[in-house]
């Protein structure tokens, strides 16, 4: 897409609802993911927002529990996660449980019906320079190494 | 964890607090949590047993779980690592590397933890480059609120050298006001209620922020 306003790197959860914010404010955004064409170690499926370690969310509780609470506010703000996690939820007593593939299914399909935001599968492996325009780096705990190393020669200095 | 003593499962992952059986009355030794793990409820998850044993033990050993002794695995446990930038002193306050202002951080990497905390910074970074790319100012969360307190652990200075990744919790956010009570003393809120009065001023004060987002 040649009218890419901001590049995502990583379709995490975090990427994923960067991407969702940005294209109801009406910008352009192109998704860099690279799944399926490269696994993390934990990484299995192609889809958006996956899950790797537990199904729950954690409590729910929004009158005396800190996650709960943000859960609340992640709702009130107009989340795409929250939504999306509401509607594939399981039972778990207090807690927030979800399908993880039905979950990652409904991020993914959301994403990619959205007309604003285009994606390319592909492994980013260094900081894009300026003439990139925005960027945000949601690449998550399992960072590719190239892009990792990248990250870290970059930043050094300050470190 | 299992490591450190035949008992300390107990005290963890396996902790019977609270669960009677309601068949005998008695409290458990130890339990062991099944959580559903999808919609048709074929799949169960084990609570608080992350691991990175060689996955053919994993079996052996769970499989010598009462109840689990054919339970077949759909998805074993494994450790890997955490990638993650010192924020407080690489970022700005609105997670833009001080030096590349281009590039924004979002989620684990940013030194968050937890699904919700990362989609919360996800949410942030998206709406505060959307207000540069729209050239709006963009709104801070109040730091009362979980959005603020979050965004506050990644940004604030003072706490460069010990940075560390962490989920949401009443300690990051600011102290609660004493209350002064009918006939004038002051009173700090404690215990539950202190809980309670964390949530209930978060909730008030988000409502001025996703009003103008």
């Amino acid at each position: 897409m040649s009218d890419t306003q901001i590049h995502i790197i990583g379709a995490g959860l975090a990427g994923s609802e960067a991407a969702w914010q940005l294209a109801e404010r009406g910008i352009r955004v192109l998704i860099h993911e690279m799944k399926p064409q490269k696994f993390s170690p934990a990484h299995k499926s192609a889809d958006y927002a996956e899950l790797v370690c537990s199904n729950s969310f954690r409590s729910d509780n929004h009158q005396n529990s800190a996650i709960g609470l943000l859960h609340q506010e992640m709702r009130l703000a107009g989340s795409l996660i929250m939504r999306c996690a509401d509607a594939a939820k399981v039972p778990a007593g207090g807690a927030l449980a979800v399908d993880r593939d039905e979950f990652a299914r409904r991020v993914t399909e959301e994403i990619k019906a959205h007309p604003l935001i285009d994606s390319v599968c592909e492994e980013i492996t260094a900081l894009p320079d300026a003439s990139f325009g925005e960027v945000i780096v949601a690449t998550g705990p399992l960072t590719g190494e190239a892009l990792a190393e990248d990250i870290l020669k970059q930043i050094s200095h300050q470190a | 964890m299992a490591e450190r003593g035949s008992q300390t499962l107990l005290f963890g992952p396996m902790k019977p607090v609270g669960l009677t059986n309601p068949h005998t009355g008695k409290r458990a030794y130890a339990v062991v949590q099944l959580r559903q793990d999808n919609r048709e409820d074929t799949l169960r998850n084990i609570v608080g047993f992350q691991t990175k044993l060689k996955h053919g033990e994993q079996k052996r050993i769970f499989r010598m779980i009462p109840g689990l002794e054919n339970a077949e695995f759909a998805r074993l446990g494994g450790i890997h690592k955490n990638t993650f930038i010192k924020s407080p002193l690489l970022l700005d306050r609105y997670l833009c590397l001080k030096d590349m202002p281009h590039i924004r951080f979002a989620g684990q990497i940013s030194g968050c933890e937890g699904y919700i905390e990362s989609a919360a910074t996800g949410f942030l970074a998206g709406y505060f480059a959307a207000c540069r790319i729209l050239g709006k100012t963009p709104l801070i969360p109040p730091a009362t609120t979980a959005f603020g307190a979050m965004l506050n652990h990644l940004i604030d200075d003072t706490n460069v050298e010990d940075f560390q990744p962490m989920n949401i919790n009443f300690g990051l956010f600011p102290e609660l006001e004493p209350e002064i009570t009918a006939n004038g003393k002051i009173r700090h809120i404690k215990g539950a209620e202190r809980k309670e009065a964390y949530c209930r001023r978060a909730l008030e004060d988000i409502i001025d922020w996703t009003e103008q987002l």
